[in-house]
This record gives structure tokens, C-alpha cells and sequence, in this order.
């Protein structure tokens, strides 16, 4: 197997490991096991990240007025909700 | 790596406390999903505050823009009180609310000009967007080199059609089939979009790698001078 058919595979068998001809052939190319053991690291790496920011005060401002302003569907019956009751 | 990991876990942890503090001075997060259902406002506020940044980064992910997410993140939760009695409790409130959110940047995205089905064609990069093939080129790996915000960059700096697909199986935890369902392709496009964001974003971080490597040399030059 070439580097150019592994690297083709590569899309659908990164998470599987492929045949044993794919297997083979990450076995003895340093180019292709570089190439993997970096996509690899990248989703690793991608797992870790976690939501930075919070948003900023308008967005907030902005669903209260919004939901203020548009006709939302009715409430269930027994609803105690106000939805002008927003304390901010 | 040992670094990335214990920022990681320190902001988890933050997070946590934020949200612990929410749930005992106020309400328990399934009661004030409960009478959010029933339409009260406070209770709304409460859910509005437990999860609004993981929806705000989700749409700043998916978007690369600070106004659009904003925007995205009033619809989302405009959606979600509209929506809310519907949720029936079959999933976990974060993943119905997630899904609802993603469901919203896609709209959104579509409208713009996201295919509804040929991803391969519409969505490709142009050619210098496109990753470098990499056949028979060994290069220094990156292992042990990527730090948060330079990940967080280059992601940012991906063509729509590699970054969205990108956020949603890396980051957010997709799976193909989800992805294909939510965004009316084959699995295997979805497969392959994905490869080549990880192939772009792997030349742009050796870039970012390579310059941070340039100034530290001319730094030392510099110091010797």
C-alpha cells in the first residue's frame, strides 16, 4: 500500500484502524504515523476546550424584550408565569 | 499537554461553581425547568443563566462572529421558551437545548447560503483554503505543542463548511450520523469534511508553530547582540 491510498483511506478508518493492510502499512511509514499521531492530537486536544465566554448582558436584554414584544403561544392552564416579571 | 489539562480542569471547575451558587440560592436546575414550562419568568432567568455560555460558544464557534452569536443566542433561547413545554425529559435538558441551539446556527447558516445537501461541492474551500497533501513529506509533529488559544484561532480561521463540522464532532461530541442527519449530507462527507478541517487546521497550527519558533530565535539573537 502507497502513501497516497493510506492517506485516501485515511477520512474512514482513522477512528476504526482500517484492515490489516492499513494497519501494515502505519506500521512501517514514519510519514503516515506522523500525519495520524497529529489528527489524532488536534481531536484530543479539541475535546478539552470548553465553553470561554459568557454573553454579554444585552443578549439577555434582548430575549426579555423580545419576549415582551411577540405574541407567544398560550400558557398552559394553571401557568402562574409573568412574562413581564423578568427582575432584571 | 499537563498544562492545557489543568486550565481545562480549572475552568470546569469554575464553571461548576457558578452553577453550584445558581442551584443554592435558587432553585434546582429540573424545578426551574419545571416552571419554566409553566411560563414563569424567573424560573426562565435561572435556565437562561445555567446555560447560556455553553450556547453562546457554541454559536461563536460555529459562526466565527461575535454579532451573529449574539444574535443566534436570543433566537436559541426565544426558541427554547417557545419550545420548552415540549421537553419531555427523554434526553438530557443540556442535549435537547444543544440540539435546539445547533439546529438554530444551521438555520441561520442556510440561510446565508449553507447547502441543505451538497456539502462537497458548495461548501468546498477554494484552493488556497484547501489543506496540503501530505504524501511523503515528513514533518516535525505537532505533539505536545498546541495550546487553547492558538487552537481556538485557527479554528476560527477555518472556511465555514471545515469549522462547522470541526466544532461539531471535536468539540461538541457529534456523531456522524448526527451530523449528517442535522445537516442533510452522507455520513462520509461528513467523515471527510472532517479530515480535511483537522488537515487544514494541522497547517495552520505548524504555521503558528514556526513563527512563535522565528521570534523566540530572533529574541535570542537579539539578547546576544
Amino acid at each position: 500500500m502507497t502513501c497516497a491510498e493510506f492517506q485516501a483511506a485515511l477520512p474512514f478508518i482513522i477512528d476504526s484502524g482500517g484492515t490489516a493492510e492499513h494497519r501494515a502499512h502505519l506500521e512501517s511509514c514514519p510519514v503516515c504515523r506522523d500525519l495520524v499521531a497529529d489528527l489524532k492530537y488536534i481531536a484530543e486536544v479539541a475535546k478539552l476546550l470548553v465553553p470561554m465566554e459568557d454573553p454579554p448582558e444585552r443578549v439577555w436584554e434582548s430575549i426579555q424584550r423580545g419576549l415582551e414584544q411577540e405574541e407567544l403561544p398560550a400558557r398552559p392552564p394553571g401557568s402562574k408565569g409573568r412574562l413581564l416579571g423578568f427582575s432584571r | 499537554m499537563q498544562r492545557l489539562c489543568y486550565l481545562g480542569a480549572s475552568i470546569k471547575v469554575k464553571a461548576l461553581t457558578q452553577t453550584k451558587k445558581i442551584l443554592a440560592t435558587r432553585v434546582s436546575e429540573a424545578e426551574a425547568i419545571e416552571r419554566a414550562k409553566q411560563g414563569d419568568a424567573e424560573s426562565f432567568e435561572v435556565v437562561y443563566g445555567l446555560h447560556k455560555r455553553r450556547v453562546y460558544s457554541l454559536c461563536l464557534r460555529m459562526t466565527g462572529n461575535t454579532a451573529e452569536a449574539e444574535d443566534l443566542t436570543q433566537e436559541a433561547f426565544l426558541q427554547l421558551y417557545r419550545k420548552i413545554a415540549t421537553f419531555r425529559g427523554e434526553s438530557a435538558f443540556s442535549t435537547w437545548l444543544h440540539r435546539l441551539a445547533v439546529n438554530v446556527v444551521l438555520m441561520h447558516l442556510r440561510k446565508k447560503g449553507l447547502p441543505e445537501v451538497s456539502l462537497e461541492e458548495t461548501m468546498e474551500p477554494q484552493q488556497e483554503d484547501a489543506p496540503r497533501k501530505d504524501i511523503g513529506a515528513r514533518d516535525n509533529v505537532l505533539a505536545g505543542s498546541i495550546d487553547r488559544v492558538n487552537l481556538e484561532r485557527a479554528i476560527e480561521s477555518l472556511p465555514p463548511g471545515y469549522r462547522i463540522i470541526f466544532v461539531l464532532h471535536d468539540i461538541e461530541g457529534y456523531e456522524h450520523n448526527e451530523i449528517a442527519e442535522m445537516m442533510g449530507c452522507s455520513i462520509g462527507n461528513s467523515k471527510s469534511q472532517l479530515h480535511k478541517a483537522r488537515m487544514k487546521l494541522r497547517d495552520l497550527l505548524k504555521v503558528t508553530r514556526g513563527e512563535r519558533a522565528a521570534r523566540r530565535g530572533q529574541g535570542d539573537r537579539e539578547t546576544t547582540r
